[in-house]
């Protein structure tokens, strides 16, 4: 039993990557569905989807960033170490996910 | 792993201990069976049950390949063929593979986490008797010929009531949800469970894998369910009331119930594998002889799987016309997908590969499941692109997946974990070797069943159709299917006699006969009703241990709360990340209640059934007045503080701390409410882009006084609310604030059901209405609820069950109230922007 327990709220860190990717996939689904249904013009879509993936990705290196300073490490023992190991993999993981799924299809004809 | 039965008890101090524990947890004999709760109990029934409903799904699907072996058949109508197929797909899914799910984790996971029993046992058999309810009743429905005919995924508008008249759609609609709030209630017990019951010590990482596959799983039927759930019961009011929230003539749209149906459908796939693989992770490393290469990457794989295998719904609906760009999303993730899925497969296959595997019964059922999973995989990731999608949809291509997909996750899994857990359960062993002819006809069955079912798509079989006329080039491949399913029913007839003769005449075993490494072989076998004498204290990974070391310590009560005390059913709450014991958790004992509660509740979904609204109504509020009446019997009368459970640890009861199951219990009810509440949310902003006949002719403009009168009402009764926890603190006016509460509700209820009076165009007129009078309902109902709080906690506080010290209540319904108030503003809110949103479609092209 670790001597100083890690706060339980800090668990929400294992889905924080990909709650990201949840709420790109969506968001960029949700634009571009209303930038189609509003006949908007191809190369404002095209840029309002490319912005919403820049600011999940953003979030993401927040994330990152935030890791060092928000999550357990040594000072909870091995349970904190492994937390951290996998905060930052489920982050990695995300980001991976994001480019890979999300960043592609952003070429394609926007309306089609 | 035949070695004789120990020949004596582990002396007087265990023989004794396990008489006075086992006087306090035993189900009854006799009728008092219908009150058991105990989770060995009810997880067995769970089990059972699922298996009678396999067999019955099984014997459908036999129906229909009689009919489809030769063409032309004559064996049965196409109106009987739509009720076989679509009950067979029904009672597989929601019938069988979800309640299996829940009855291994209920029978294992307290087991493997080394608690004695769930966190809330009254829950779990209310949760057995859902499920029984709301399965005799789609099954009885098959019997008097009014089956549902619309598929397993009852598509509109072929399930609306024009084109699909009498019950049969609303025997789909109303046994299903019954049966998917059984099975949320068990999730979020799940939940809590597995975060708050686990064995000293058992932190985080020291968790056997078995438990995060379980808690990933039962997370996310919190969040899959609940869209569902919503969309039944959105398709039930269209065709009971005419609310047209599917009908595209009248503001409504079809794809809503497949954008809905699907964002549970297709993580159902991933909630029914996961256990499966939990299993496969608890046994390949015990029949490998070594432990499990890659636990960390398969925590993080299957944390990945669960968040990706929610972004891919679209994947079944690729061919409605949704423009490339955004396809190529859910075909880019429905690809990736496989890559979590993989790291799994790669790290059993190495730790096979770093073992001594030997093959015995359970090896061979996991070979099944390799060979037949991997090609389910694979096709799965043909289908996720999009031009084969376009050829091979509602082909018998995508027939030949699924089951290749669920049919090789579940039963190959499910085989190798009954033969290896069977010893537990029965405390015998087989005699016969009759698992290994079964696993060869059931393997050579399957695959001679569904392989071909690829070809048949190929060549251009359609799913569903009833027959054929012959000059497809589809009568051979159909024939073998045919008689592959009929192998492959006698391999489980073959697993049905094994498990009968094991029974009569298995060979009795001592316990932890494989040489496993996890908690549930560290008792007798079978288990006793408490499990466990005393809970052990974990120092390692709990996937690491040696059963049959410390079990005969734990029997003569070692471990914690070795003793039998005030007649309690003792376990213990940890911390949930450290597992250091926090609370001692006293549960219910044996109670009529969950059965009394179900029953209600079945008369309820009958009387809607059958469209007796008062007669549901009535029924409802008796199932409310029977959960406030379980609310008087529940909790501790007096304080208690700090009690000794062992080794020197003195922890206050669950009544007195702030983090008890029920705290969280409530919590994750309300994210997968949450989840509900966001489909609503979407499917009103849906409609307003995506359906047809959109704007309404007639003008929206909601009351403004009244939204107003009812978010300040809410927000007054969660003050009131909290209010209320600070004046039991301070010894003040604690039931006068709770009145105030209740009349905050009261005048919100009323406000409400104004506006709702004032929605224009009607709700049955358009869509438009019947989705502001959907949220604006929501909100009615939410305070009513909040309403049956307040009552409990008056009467509660009447019953001395809440003091300073045991103010859960309060803070239950704090919660409850705060909830209301943040969805009641964000859905009156959304009502009165809905003419501005309306207005805002005259700019479209």
């Amino acid at each position: 039993v670790s001597t100083r327990p890690i706060p339980p709220g800090q668990l929400c860190w294992l889905a924080a990557g990909f709650a990201v990717w949840c709420s790109a996939l969506v968001v960029l689904y949700a634009v571009h569905a209303i930038g189609c249904a509003f006949a908007w013009s191809a190369g404002p879509l095209r840029l309002a989807l490319a912005l919403v993936l820049l600011a999940h990705l953003a979030v993401i290196g927040w994330m990152w960033r935030s890791l060092n300073g928000a999550s357990p490490g040594l000072d909870f023992g091995q349970t904190g170490v492994f937390l951290r190991t996998m905060f930052v993999w489920t982050v990695v993981a995300a980001f991976v996910t994001i480019i890979l799924t999300l960043g592609p299809p952003l070429l394609l004809t926007v309306c089609m | 792993m035949n070695t004789p039965i120990e020949a004596s008890p582990q002396g007087i101090t265990a023989l004794r201990l396990h008489r006075q524990l086992a006087s306090i947890w035993a189900t009854g004999p006799g009728w008092q069976r219908l009150a058991a709760v105990n989770h060995s109990v009810i997880g067995l029934r769970f089990m059972a049950t699922a298996f009678v409903f396999f067999a019955i799904g099984g014997v459908l699907g036999m129906l229909t390949r009689v009919q489809l072996a030769t063409p032309g058949a004559a064996f049965m109508d196409s109106e009987t063929y739509n009720q076989i197929f679509t009950m067979h797909g029904s009672i597989l899914l929601f019938l069988f593979a979800i309640p299996m799910v829940e009855g291994i984790a209920v029978y294992l996971t307290p087991k493997i986490l080394g608690a004695r029993d769930f966190a809330f046992p009254r829950l779990t058999a209310y949760g057995y008797w859902c499920y029984l309810s709301g399965g005799t009743i789609l099954t009885g429905s098959l019997i008097a010929g009014v089956a549902p005919n619309s598929g397993w995924f009852m598509y509109t508008p072929l399930s609306s009531n024009v084109y699909t008249p009498g019950i049969n759609a609303d025997v789909w609609l109303l046994g299903v949800t019954f049966v998917e709030i059984s099975a949320l209630t068990l999730a979020v017990e799940i939940v809590v469970s597995i975060l708050k019951m686990r064995a000293p010590g058992m932190s985080l990482d020291r968790m056997p894998i078995f438990g995060w596959y379980m808690l990933v799983t039962a997370l996310m039927m919190v969040v899959a369910f609940p869209p569902l759930i919503l969309a039944s019961i959105l398709l039930e009011t269209e065709r009971a009331f005419g609310l047209p929230f599917f009908d595209p003539t009248r503001g409504g749209d079809p794809l809503l119930w497949q954008h809905l149906f699907w964002l549970f459908g297709h993580p159902d796939v991933y909630i029914i594998f996961l256990p499966m693989a939990g299993l496969l992770s608890t046994m390949i490393p015990v029949l490998a002889h070594r432990t499990l290469i890659g636990y960390r990457a398969i925590v993080v794989a299957i944390i990945a799987l669960a968040f990706v295998s929610f972004g891919i719904w679209v994947h079944h609906m690729f061919t409605v016309g949704i423009p490339y760009l955004a396809l190529a999303f859910f075909s880019a993730a429905t690809a990736i997908v496989a890559v979590p899925t993989a790291v799994q497969v790669f790290a059993w296959l190495a730790t096979l590969a770093h073992g001594r595997p030997c093959w015995n019964a359970p090896m061979l059922y996991i070979f099944g499941f390799f060979f037949t999973f991997v090609i389910g995989g694979l096709t799965g990731v043909m289908l996720s692109v999009v031009p084969f999608d376009w050829q091979a949809h509602d082909t018998y291509f995508v027939v030949a997946h699924f089951h290749y997909v669920v049919g090789g996750a579940v039963a190959f899994p499910l085989l190798a974990a009954f033969y290896y857990w069977l010893p537990l359960l029965t405390g015998r062993t087989a005699v016969y070797q009759l698992s290994i002819p079964a696993f060869w006809l059931v393997f050579i069955g399957f695959n001679l069943t569904f392989f071909l079912m690829h070809l048949t798509g190929l060549l251009g079989m359609p799913r569903r159709v009833y027959t054929y006329t012959g000059h497809e080039g589809w009568i051979w491949l159909n024939l073998l299917s045919s008689v592959g399913g009929f192998i492959m029913t006698i391999g489980f007839g073959l697993v049905v006699i094994d498990l009968l003769a094991q029974l009569r005449y298995g060979r009795r075993v001592r316990r932890d006969p494989w040489q496993a490494a996890t908690l549930e072989w560290a008792m007798p076998i079978p288990p006793a009703p408490y499990a466990f004498a005393s809970i052990p204290a974990i120092d390692t990974r709990a996937d690491r241990i040696a059963p049959g070391e410390i079990a005969p310590s734990l029997a003569r009560g070692e471990g914690y709360l070795g003793c039998a005390r005030n007649g309690w059913q003792e376990t213990l709450g940890v911390h949930m990340t450290s597992g250091a014991p926090d609370q001692l958790i006293v549960l219910s004992r044996p109670t009529y209640l969950p059965l009394c509660t179900a029953l209600a509740t079945a008369a309820a979904v009958l009387a809607m059934l059958f469209h007796l609204y008062l007669l549901a109504l009535a029924a409802a509020l008796v199932v409310a007045g029977l959960f406030v009446l379980a609310g008087q019997s529940a909790g501790l009368s007096r304080d208690y503080g700090p009690m000794l459970v062992g080794h020197g640890v003195s922890v206050p009861p669950h009544t007195e701390v702030a983090s008890s199951p029920p705290w969280w219990a409530l919590i994750f009810a309300l994210v997968a409410n949450a989840t509900l509440f966001t489909c609503l949310v979407f499917g009103t902003l849906y409609l307003w882009i995506a359906a047809p006949n959109w704007p309404p002719t007639e003008t929206f403009a909601p009351n403004l006084s009244l939204a107003v009168v009812a978010v300040v009402a809410l927000a007054a009764a969660a003050a009131a609310a909290r209010l209320s926890l600070r004046a039991l603190a301070a010894g003040g006016m604690t039931r006068g604030w709770i009145g105030l509460a209740m009349l905050g509700l009261l005048v919100a209820i009323a406000a409400d059901a104004g506006l709702i009076g004032g929605v224009a165009p009607r709700p049955i007129e358009h869509a438009l209405g019947a989705t502001a009078a959907a949220l604006l309902a929501y909100v009615a109902l939410h305070a009513g609820i909040g309403l049956l709080f307040l009552i409990s906690n008056l009467l509660r506080l009447g019953a001395g069950l809440i003091s300073p010290r045991r103010s859960l209540d309060l803070r239950l319904t704090r919660l409850w109230l705060d909830y209301t108030v943040m969805t009641g503003a964000i859905a009156l809110g959304l009502v009165l922007l809905l003419p501005a949103l309306v207005a805002v479609l005259g700019a479209r092209p």
